[in-house]
């Protein structure tokens, strides 16, 4: 290894490799290198995986981390801008790199996409389930604005559709659905109700049942968002009406639905739609109105689920109690907010926040907090409208935007922002997904192209919904994982 | 004691005998030789040699002082001095004056100037005795030399008296004593203390401790520093002119004049003859011939005066010959191109003044030189050449040099004015044809819109899917459609032709749904039990407007009631509480603007003559103001009082549409021709700013009606206009006006682009209505 001599000019520098994954651990006479300081990450990749050091069957790319950011310079531009010498010996913690997240498939739907969901062997819901979820067998469950909820298996096919309104479903734009259970669906729109499915799947996998098993009243506006907690049976819904709901998705014990609600106080004839199922309604367990703008997203913190957290156009981030229903803490912004991710993987448990400002926000909910805003990611050209929570890095989340783009970030690619950004640390995208229906087009205002919404999966990858009428799935295999791990 | 007074005596007079002599050469020289070397010395100016006895010689000194007294001065001061000396001598050695009577006595009667000082008597022995007055010691006579007659113990040492207890006598007899020395001690303490002019030395004539006087002291600091010793004196006294320089006009002498002046002179003569001679032979020529001249005239010999001019270093007196600039190649008939100048670059020289020019020529180019024209600034340099010539005064231009920047107001920057809204956000697109007129429900949820198809669509303002929409207008185009004000009820008023229809869109839970319906229906019995007023003819009148349900086919699609009016309506606008709304059609005659009440189902026309065609209404936000605007002004009138409140002049030939500011105290009006115009309600009835900004008509205005200081407006060349227009409590201010985003977008189509625009309720987010069939919501 130091047998390298330096050749004519170019500098050398000493680095020590180091990972935190143990199957791509080198061993511990290679760790120490002396190579040239014009290199990037390519050639830093190729070093790795030629054959005197890891030796891999097939090459691995990878990625290089000094002090927790990525290097995305020369070395000798890195030891330029941080003032170091060549002497140093630098610390170059290398992680799998991201590949780009390649374009799987889309599901066709009839009408604007507006929700997405995946139920998966790792996704909560698939953790809640007694029997859990049968590899190949993940279902993704969309919401459209023709108030039809969907569940798709792998290979694109619809396998069951919910009941149009005059059975019992929706009567107006689905805005929220979500997997309670493998099981139970619950979902949520512009008809300001709640609706509970239970959902059943024949033997062979290739049909299944939505039967709707509960209505939930009491919000008075669109429920843009919706929650659950299977383990609980507990039901979060933000509301146009600047109400959080909180509801229980067991019949027995949910309240009375408030009369003044339900479809049958309205004596007109148009809207006599009266269900001949008779489903059971209810009513809330609580609605708090903490907020004083419409609400726009709300959920729970995946570690604790007597917290919940909600955004909304009021510009703040509350922290509630469920318990008590009570608001316990506020955070102000400086924009409304439209979309709200719990970021868990990190030691200290970061909200991101997606503004109509075009940026996500990083808040520390912690009451004890001091600084309000970590960070800001900058890069989408629209609202943002929802955001994700990369499921295998702590450092990842992806956001979608009415611009017609899903970004993916990483946390620890940043830099210092300028004073026209509000300073501060700004970050990046990794990553741009662009619909596959109108790729290198912009659409003035995202039209037909507005992503509505998108989860990350581990097993399905990027799934993502939007105004192109397409559930479109983008496979990031490898990307923040290793293959088969 | 004696030696040193005479010393020193001796040295004042003489100034001639060197100061190291001592006693003993003192001692060798008589009084006698003293004295006469004295008068010698100092009456120099008498020729005369004085051999005579020093009587006479004084008696003689005396006469001629007496004579030449007034005539000089100095001598006689001198003999007074010495007179003083003499004097001073009669004192010191009185013992001896016996001895030196005569010789002491003629000098003292030198003194006075009328009469002998002194008296002669006879003595006890019978002879003559000169009895001397006393000497008065005037201003001038200076005592100051004369020792302080302390101890008369005479010339000797005073080491005589060492071992006495005294050191001599005083003039009296008595002893003095010798003065106490001080112990050890005092001597310490007086080493240490050193007393000011101590000197270390006892004075060896009376024994105490020699210290300098404070005179002394000051001479000796004198001496130290160089100065004349002497205090007052003047070493550069102003002189004093005893002889004036002046010559004198007038001619001394009265002597007749010389002859020699009237003669002519024959030397002169001579020389005149010897030209004369020689012009005669042709040596001198007396002029030149003509012809040459002629030709010295022809050729003119011109100096460069820096034709040989070294390079030299720069210097303040070295001012070097400013160089001309050779000629570089745009000053060719045919530059190159990069050379010749742009059509920007030309324009930008013609529109600059010619003082201001960087060049007094533009490159131009020409094929061939044939083609190069006449030199067109010919005449123009000559006559500023001759005007330099001339040294002609030309009054320059004087200009201020001013940087414009800095003129311009302060205005802050628009980044500092965040947030306004600066992207399109979401695009509405369903309409066919034009969207005329476009509101944002108080909440904020649902935007409606109406167009020239007929319909009235709502539209989630966030996502910008159409939720609802009904076609009203069969052949008529939506004019207008406005939400009621209040978040209690959801009430949609749309216009299309003549009718106004009020909508109750199936959009909002069951709850809201009935209050609203309830407040639509409320007014049903009113209409039918209101008396319709009587024409002359006693028929009934026709009702100014018709109150009806529209139909079955729209009333389940939500739209509740249709009120008819005679013209095509243009504007609905409401009443905060949203129980009033008013409309305007422009073409009626009388019934232009009315007046409805959603409660009563009434309508009223409050105007029965207008001056103009009414072009839109507007009820104050917070006073019991209605504003009307016609093709000039804007009128408004109070409703209580039914009268006439202001009339707003705006200046604009037509106006198209206005706003009041929430505040109430602020209006914006926009205009047909391209004006928008601020006018401050109290200030006057002009406008406080006009902002011509656009390129085409200006179709709407509107404030932010939901805390920020935003207004917008909407033109016709397909953009938007986002001001900042912060109006302050404080009445002495002005609003600060700054115009900080232009929003474009919407296209153009047959002349016509942004129709209508509204605000968020809450956010800094406006929404328009384009020609393109379009709705853009921008944030």
């Amino acid at each position: 290894m130091d047998d390298q001599t330096p050749q004519n000019g170019t500098r050398q520098v000493h680095v020590h490799f180091s990972t935190n994954f143990p199957d791509i651990e080198l061993p511990e006479g290679k760790r120490q290198l002396l190579v040239p300081t014009d290199v990037r990450r390519y050639q830093l990749s190729q070093i790795l995986n030629s054959e005197s050091m890891l030796d891999t069957p097939a090459p691995i790319p990878f990625d290089f981390l000094i002090n927790g950011t990525f290097l995305r310079t020369t070395l000798d531009e890195y030891l330029t801008a941080n003032g170091l010498s060549s002497e140093t010996t630098l610390n170059l913690q290398y992680v799998r790199s991201l590949i780009p997240p390649l374009y799987e498939a889309s599901f066709e739907h009839d009408d604007w996409v507006s929700c997405v969901d995946v139920l998966s062997k790792s996704s909560p819901a698939g953790s809640w389930g007694n029997g859990g979820v049968i590899p190949g067998q993940e279902r993704i469950l969309s919401g459209s604005y023709d108030g039809l909820l969907r569940v798709w298996n792998k290979s694109a096919q619809a396998i069951a559709t919910s009941p149009s309104a005059s059975a019992g479903g929706h009567t107006a734009s689905i805005k929220a659905a979500k997997f309670i259970s493998p099981t139970q669906i619950a979902s949520a729109g512009m008809d300001r109700t709640i609706r509970v499915w239970k959902y059943t799947e024949a033997e062979d996998h290739f049909s299944a049942q939505l039967k709707p098993t509960l209505e939930l009243y009491g919000h008075k506006g669109y429920i843009h968002s919706i929650d659950v907690h299977g383990p609980s049976n507990r039901i979060l819904t933000a509301s146009q009406d600047d109400k959080i709901g909180i509801w229980t998705s067991v019949a027995s014990s949910a309240p009375e639905a408030p009369s003044t609600l339900l479809p049958s106080a309205l004596t007109s004839k148009r809207r006599k739609l009266s269900t001949s199922t008779s489903t059971p309604q209810r009513g809330p367990l609580s609605l708090i109105s903490a907020h004083t703008a419409p609400v726009q997203a709300v959920i729970f913190n995946p570690l604790d689920p007597t917290v919940a957290y909600s955004c909304g156009q009021d510009h703040t981030v509350r922290t509630f109690d469920l318990t008590t229903s009570r608001n316990v803490d506020t955070r102000t912004t400086s924009h409304p907010l439209f979309s709200l991710s719990a970021l868990p993987g990190i030691s200290s448990q970061l909200l991101a926040a997606g503004t109509t400002a075009r940026h996500i926000t990083l808040l520390d909910p912690r009451v004890s907090a001091q600084t309000t805003q970590v960070m800001t990611l900058r890069g989408h050209t629209n609202l943002v409208s929802s955001i994700a929570p990369d499921p295998s890095s702590n450092y990842g989340l992806i956001s979608g935007s009415y611009d017609g783009t899903c970004r993916i970030w990483d946390l620890r690619s940043t830099r210092h922002g300028t004073k026209e950004e509000g300073s501060g640390i700004v970050g990046e995208s990794v990553y741009v997904i662009d619909r596959e229906v109108a790729k290198d087009k912009k659409p003035v205002g995202g039209e037909g192209v507005k992503v509505f919404s998108v989860n990350w999966d581990v097993d399905l990858g990027i799934v993502s919904a939007g105004e192109d009428k397409r559930v479109q799935i983008n496979r990031g295999r490898g990307v923040t994982r290793p293959e088969g791990v | 004691m004696a030696p040193p007074t005479i010393l020193r005596k001796r040295k004042a007079a003489t100034r001639d005998v060197p100061e190291s002599s001592d006693v003993e050469s003192d001692a060798e020289f008589g009084d006698g030789l003293l004295e006469g070397i004295l008068s010698q010395s100092e009456d120099s100016e008498n020729d005369s040699a004085e051999e005579g006895s020093e009587e006479e010689e004084d008696e003689e000194e005396d006469d001629e002082e007496l004579s030449g007294l007034d005539s000089d001065e100095i001598p006689s001061d001198e003999d007074e001095e010495m007179d003083d000396e003499n004097g001073g001598l009669v004192k010191n050695n009185g013992t001896k004056a016996d001895e030196k009577d005569s010789n002491v006595a003629q000098p003292a009667a030198e003194d006075d100037e009328d009469k002998p000082n002194y008296r002669v008597t006879t003595d006890a022995n019978g002879g003559v005795r000169y009895e001397y007055d006393e000497i008065d010691p005037v201003y001038d006579s200076d005592d100051s030399d004369a020792p302080v007659t302390t101890n008369t113990i005479g010339n000797i040492p005073l080491s005589f008296y060492d071992s006495y207890p005294h050191i001599g006598y005083d003039i009296n007899g008595k002893k003095i004593m010798r003065p106490a020395k001080g112990e050890a001690l005092d001597a310490l303490l007086d080493s240490i203390e050193v007393p000011k002019g101590w000197t270390g030395l006892t004075d060896p004539a009376t024994g105490k401790p020699l210290n300098l006087s404070q005179e002394e002291l000051e001479i000796l600091r004198r001496i130290q520093a160089n100065e004349v010793p002497e205090e007052g004196y003047d070493p550069y006294p102003a002189t004093v002119e005893y002889f004036t320089g002046i010559e004198e006009v007038m001619p001394l002498s009265a002597a007749p004049e010389p002859k020699r002046r009237f003669l002519p002179s024959k030397h002169e003569a001579k020389r005149v003859m010897k030209i004369v001679r020689a012009i005669r032979e042709g040596r001198i020529l007396p002029y030149r011939p003509p012809e040459e001249r002629e030709e010295e005239e022809d050729e003119e010999v011109h100096y460069d005066i820096w034709q040989d001019e070294q390079p030299r270093p720069e210097h303040v007196m070295n001012i070097p010959a400013p160089k001309m600039a050779p000629p570089g190649y745009d000053l060719s008939y045919n530059p190159p191109p990069e050379y010749l100048p742009t059509k920007a670059e030309k324009q930008a020289w013609e529109s600059t003044d010619p003082e201001d020019r960087e060049k007094e020529y533009l490159p131009t180019g020409y094929d061939s030189l044939r083609k190069v024209p006449a030199y067109d600034r010919f005449i123009k340099e000559r006559f500023e050449r001759s005007l330099d010539l001339y040294l002609a005064p030309r009054v320059r231009k004087n200009r201020l040099n001013i940087d414009p920047a800095s003129l311009l107001p302060k205005l802050p920057r628009p980044e500092e004015l965040k947030p306004f809204p600066t992207v399109c956000s979401t695009l509405f697109r369903g309409h066919e044809g034009r969207v005329r007129s476009l509101a944002l429900d108080p909440s904020g949820t649902w935007l409606a819109s109406g167009g020239d198809d007929g319909t009235v669509r709502v539209w989630e303002a966030s996502t910008g899917r159409q939720i609802w929409s009904a076609k009203i207008g069969d052949e008529d185009a939506v004019d207008a459609v406005r939400w009621r004000p209040g978040r209690e009820a959801v009430i949609l008023s749309a216009a299309a032709g003549e009718d106004i229809y009020l909508i109750v869109p199936p959009i909002m839970d069951p709850e809201t749904e009935t209050i609203s319906r309830e407040l639509v229906d409320a007014g049903f019995g009113y209409a039918t039990n209101a008396t319709q007023p009587l024409t002359a003819n006693g028929q009934r009148k026709d009702p100014v407007a018709k109150w009806a349900r529209p139909g079955s086919r729209l009333e389940d699609e939500g739209v509740l009631l249709k009120i008819t009016v005679r013209t095509t309506v243009k504007v609905i606008s409401w009443h905060r509480r949203g129980d009033f709304f008013s409309t305007v059609s422009p073409t009626a005659q009388r019934s232009a603007v009315a007046i409805h009440t959603l409660s009563k189902h009434l309508t009223q026309i409050p105007f029965r003559r207008l001056p103009g065609l009414p072009q839109t209404v507007q009820f104050h936000p917070s006073r019991p103001l209605f504003f009307v605007a016609t093709q000039r002004t804007i009128r408004s009138y109070d409703l209580q009082k039914q009268e006439l409140v202001k009339i707003i002049q705006p200046g604009a030939r037509w106006i198209s549409s206005f706003d009041i500011h929430p505040g109430g105290d602020n209006l914006i009006v926009g205009s047909y021709d391209r004006r928008l115009l601020w006018h401050d309600l109290d200030l006057s009835t002009r406008p406080y700013k006009t902002m011509r900004f656009h390129q085409k008509a200006i179709r709407a205005v509107k404030y932010h009606k939901g805390g920020f200081p935003l207004f917008a407006d909407a033109s016709d060349d397909g953009s938007l206009q986002i001001f900042h227009g912060k109006v302050v409590g404080d009445m002495m201010e002005n609003a600060t006006i700054v115009p900080v985003k232009v929003l474009k977008g919407h296209k153009v189509k047959n002349a016509l682009g942004v129709m209508d625009i509204d605000w968020h309720p809450r956010e800094p987010w406006c929404v328009s209505a384009g020609a393109d069939g379009t709705c853009r919501l921008w944030m």
